[in-house]
């Protein structure tokens, strides 16, 4: 064991049941405490009931581009850049906060919770890797998540220009597996 | 409404969102600064206002709390929104 510390110890273990609760996957827990994968492994067997789904994490950057998911990501990076330049919290911390306040707005709203716990941690990584970007928009002025390599002087976000089969897939129609309102509780 | 009644209506807005406001404070400062909109700053003063000071601050003619959305912009998205079930997505 790396940590010596006690205390140190339970503020992870709560940090990482925490992130369980909010739909975080294995590979996440890992990288940000120091607790070891067999800890991690039982902590996730005993608030979910079963074990952690296996594979990869989603890796995709293109997915925070398509319609939908970026008007939520984006959302999410607003409250999270807001977060950084306003208060002391930073890191998972800051990540944590974030996707409550973003989860809170989902249920107000009664949308669908299109981004996953685990998806915002890696939307966040990519921003900091600056794979991905806050660009401001032309027209309304509001930041959205855009590559950052792509030429974007005069960028208009997609609720500005809504394509016009926007939100019309039919997968957008079947039962979303996760509810925000009882992420939120949990 | 007259004159009288206003300003009562003006300082129990204002007592409400000042108890709350210093209730979120205290809870979880950084997500209280984000939802009231303040500063890290600010919301230091707010999580030391003692209920006397909070008495005073609200016993006045103008609101505390002031309008969120700034933007005339947005705030005219929000209002004529005539593609409203698209943008609810």
């Amino acid at each position: 064991m790396r940590n010596k510390s006690m205390l140190t110890e339970s503020r992870q273990i709560q940090m990482a049941s925490e992130l369980i609760r909010l739909g975080a996957r294995l590979q996440l827990l890992e990288t940000e405490t120091d607790l070891s994968r067999e800890r991690l492994l039982k902590l996730y067997k005993e608030i979910k009931g079963v074990s952690p789904p296996k594979g990869m994490l989603p890796f995709s950057v293109d997915w925070f581009l398509s319609w939908q998911a970026n008007i939520h990501s984006s959302l999410f990076v607003d409250i999270y850049r807001y977060l950084l330049a306003h208060t002391d919290s930073r890191g998972i911390d800051a990540t944590i906060k974030s996707y409550k306040l973003y989860l809170e707005h989902v249920v107000a709203g009664e949308l669908d919770c299109v981004l996953s716990m685990t998806r915002a941690w890696t939307l966040v990584r990519f921003l900091e890797g600056r794979v991905l970007k806050a660009v401001p928009c032309a027209k309304c002025g509001g930041h959205f998540v855009m590559h950052a390599q792509d030429l974007h002087a005069d960028y208009v976000c997609g609720l500005c220009n809504v394509p016009s089969r926007a939100g019309k897939t039919k997968k957008e129609k079947q039962a979303n597996p996760m509810d925000a309102s009882k992420l939120l509780a949990a | 409404m007259n004159p009288e009644q206003m300003t009562e209506e003006i300082r129990e807005v204002n007592l409400s969102y000042m108890l709350l406001a210093r209730q979120m404070v205290q809870q979880d400062k950084a997500s209280a600064i984000y939802r009231l909109g303040i500063s890290k700053e600010v919301a230091d003063i707010i999580d030391n206002l003692s209920h006397g000071q909070i008495l005073k601050m609200v016993a006045a003619n103008l609101l505390l709390c002031r309008f969120r959305i700034d933007d005339r912009l947005i705030l005219e998205m929000l209002a004529n929104n005539n593609r409203s079930h698209a943008m609810s997505q």
